[in-house]
């Protein structure tokens, strides 16, 4: 990932917050569930839902109807939109990139669906995870994206009545956008025509014609040529535009490839006459040049776009997110919910912020958690996130498993690698060892400064944040093994391809357990802690985190027999952590609502 | 080091023979790619009777990629920042294989002739220039007194 929220290491002050730690009661019987809580757990997902809506005034799902009809589309908005002042006919390089770029790509999506050309990726469900408004938005690559741009050339070649290489090229100088093309090309044809190096007025006559017959730019063998860049006198080939000015084909072609990675339009090397993609591969003698020009141009055209595409943040993820509401994009912020979109290749991200999927945090809270934790030293922070001494026998142990049930290899103690006492209650009973004890910390640290109090909070959250970051690297390296024993599944017992895909499924669930967990200590951090909302918050946390570790245990089994015996067991397991996680994220985002939660 | 494109030799034999009024261009004997310039401030500017030493080089691309041009002389100029380096088109994005070392040196002595100072470099000098151009020149014309008078 190239976005890594935090830099994955440690801070001071680890040592003495194990004891704090050590001295919360693990396993609280008396505790009560709340009530909602106990629906979720029975109910199947629909009911879920219903149970939920009928209980908070403020809830989600009612919002969510609302914006069924969303507001920023009515057809008198977008006119509003497109009034725009065209009284300037210069052609200012802020004014053609800057503005109305949503309507333009509004435009393109239209005309798109008229050609019934649609990658989408979004089913049709009403609501996505986490209670999120339904997102629309096409996963592309730069190589679609192109394809779309060349029918939209289609489109407008009977306006313009020019050549499609001459088209491209003023679209590369237009940015593609074919709206602003259209309305320049009508108020100042010759101007443009020039602009782009469709003509030279070098010898004071303008010899564009449209189509033009006489353009006939071929290579010319050449005896003794004694070429005005590189000074050779040799015998070669050459090339030529109208302009007259010959060079041998070894500069122009070095002078091309130079150029290729800009994206903007080559001209010939002595004056501004533009090189068209067919001039460009007869130089180069291949097709592939004036595609990397075109994939160049493309890119910028996406850089210079970046409200509506966005690149997958992920390491050598090629893929575009293309937004197709961008104005839509600030209800987002307003419900404190994300546009998490997933590209191809599976990798999900807020198109907002970038960063990984953060709920049950949203953007701001992601943003303040993620500064904060980059103050920290490195170094610290690695101590503290990988390394713990057993609490009975002092031995330091690195944690290379997924699982926070450990055992100590040599005093044999088993323990919970968060809260640091006997792993036992964990497994049987209430698991509680989230949260973050705060009157005990009070009688501790009566004489304490409140600063003090204040980065002891922010450690513990920011330990428990990290132990997930980690934990959630070990899953992954467990998907690993996971496929393995789908194989072995596959093999030993000859079970078909769907039958083992249900560890598949359950790697995936915890993944994402495990994201909301993280995430959700982020959000523990900002909010009141006094409030009853974050103590149900915080009840949540425990609920999920118990179902996440017990999932992640499960999936560490390697024989495949167990494991198919297991079926059943990781069904309802994996079940129950999506539930949780759902009544994790609900009950976040409801905090974010109310401003229990909010960035200090 | 590759033998010296015939490109950069044609180029520096004419610099010598045929040199431009008022800059001279001499390459250095270790390293042919590496020139010594200096360019005479242009008359009626606030850079007359100054001698500004340059350094020039031309990088391995060279003529597809512009030579790298920077003042060693210190002057007041809003296109000119403290470290010699120098806002010009043809050095950047303007440069065209089809230019030359000469065109390039003779493009600064034109930038010294008319500064600038709405596309600047150097934005305290700039914002001088534009708030109080006679003082601007005037300091400019005692820097070229201070630091570029003829030895």
């Amino acid at each position: 990932m190239k976005k890594d929220p935090i830099d994955a290491t440690g801070t001071n002050g680890s040592r003495s917050f194990n004891r704090d730690i050590a001295e919360i009661p693990l396993a609280n019987s008396d505790h009560t569930i709340p009530k909602n809580n106990n629906a979720l757990r029975n109910n199947s997902n629909q009911s879920n839902l219903s149970t939920l809506s009928g209980k908070s005034s403020n809830n989600p799902f009612r919002i969510k109807l609302e914006l069924q009809q969303p507001t920023p589309f009515t057809p008198d908005n977008l006119a509003e939109e497109q009034e725009e002042p065209d009284s300037d006919f210069e052609i200012d390089e802020d004014e053609l990139f800057s503005d109305d770029d949503d309507i333009f790509i509004n435009n393109l999506d239209q005309s798109f669906n008229d050609l019934n050309i649609s990658t989408s990726l979004n089913d049709n469900k009403i609501i996505n995870e986490g209670g999120v408004p339904n997102l629309k938005y096409d996963c592309l690559t730069t190589n679609e994206l192109y394809d779309r741009m060349l029918l939209r050339v289609e489109k407008i070649k009977p306006i313009l009545d020019i050549s499609k290489d001459d088209i491209i090229l003023l679209m590369q100088r237009y940015n593609w956008n074919e709206e602003k093309l259209l309305e320049s090309w009508a108020d100042q044809r010759e101007h443009i025509i020039e602009d782009v190096g469709l003509s030279s007025n070098n010898d004071g006559t303008n010899k564009f014609k449209n189509n033009n017959p006489f353009r006939d730019n071929s290579l010319q063998s050449r005896e003794n040529y004694l070429c005005p860049i590189c000074y050779e006198e040799k015998d070669c080939t050459t090339f030529k535009l109208e302009c007259n000015h010959e060079f041998c084909t070894d500069c122009y072609q070095r002078y091309i490839k130079n150029k290729l990675s800009d994206g903007n339009i080559i001209t010939c090397m002595s004056c501004s006459l533009a090189l068209k993609n067919n001039d460009i591969d007869i130089i180069m003698g291949n097709n592939d040049s004036s595609n990397i020009l075109m994939n160049s141009s493309i890119k910028s055209f996406i850089q210079k776009n970046n409200k509506a595409f966005k690149w997958c943040p992920y390491t050598d993820c090629q893929c575009i997110i293309h937004f197709k509401d961008t104005l839509y994009l600030s209800e987002f912020k307003r419900l404190h919910c994300s546009p998490f979109v997933t590209c191809k290749n599976s990798h999900k991200f807020c198109f907002s912020c970038g960063f990984e999927s953060h709920s049950p945090a949203d953007c701001d809270i992601t943003n303040a958690w993620v500064k904060k934790t980059r103050n920290e030293s490195d170094y610290l922070n690695w101590v503290l996130s990988n390394t713990k001494e057993c609490p009975k026998c002092n031995v330091n142990i690195e944690k290379n498993g997924g699982c926070n049930h450990m055992k100590c290899s040599s005093c044999k103690y088993e323990f919970c690698w968060i809260c640091d006492g006997p792993w036992a209650p964990h497994g049987t009973s209430y698991y509680e060892c989230t949260q973050y004890k705060n009157e005990k910390d009070k009688d501790k640290d009566s004489n304490s400064s409140n600063d003090d109090k204040k980065l002891k909070k922010f450690t513990f959250y920011y330990r428990i944040f990290n132990e997930h970051e980690m934990s959630a690297k070990l899953d992954w390296k467990l998907g690993q093994t996971v496929s393995q024993n789908v194989y072995q599944l596959q093999e030993k017992l000859g079970l078909s391809w769907i039958e083992g895909q249900f560890l598949t499924d359950s790697l995936k669930v915890l993944n994402e357990g495990r994201t909301a967990l993280k995430w959700s200590f982020a959000v523990a951090y900002y909010s009141d802690q006094s409030h009853n909302l974050t103590k149900i918050f915080m009840d949540n946390q425990a609920l999920l985190s118990h179902a996440v570790e017990s999932l992640s245990e499960m999936l560490t089994e390697k024989n495949p027999k167990i494991l198919m015996e297991k079926k059943n067991e990781f069904f309802n397991k994996t079940g129950y952590v999506e539930n949780r996680k759902h009544a994790l994220l609900e009950c976040g985002r409801d905090l974010l609502c109310k401003g229990i939660c909010k960035p200090k | 080091m590759a033998s010296l494109p015939k490109r950069i030799i044609k180029e520096t034999e004419r610099l010598i023979s045929d040199p431009v009024p008022g800059i001279t261009a001499q390459p250095h004997e270790d390293n042919l790619r590496y020139f010594s310039v200096t360019i005479e401030g242009p008359k009626d500017s606030a850079y007359e009777n100054g001698v500004f030493e340059l350094e020039l080089f031309l990088p391995d691309d060279y003529p597809m990629e512009a030579p790298k041009v920077r003042f060693l002389t210190k002057i007041y100029h809003p296109n000119i920042d403290r470290l010699g380096r120098i806002c010009l088109d043809v050095l950047k994005n303007n440069w065209s294989p089809a230019l030359q070392i000469r065109t390039v040196l003779l493009s600064i002595q034109a930038l010294l002739a008319s500064p600038n100072p709405n596309d600047p470099l150097a934005n305290d000098v700039a914002e001088d220039w534009i708030k109080n151009e006679k003082g601007a020149i005037a300091k400019a014309k005692e820097w070229t007194k201070l630091y570029a008078s003829k030895k």
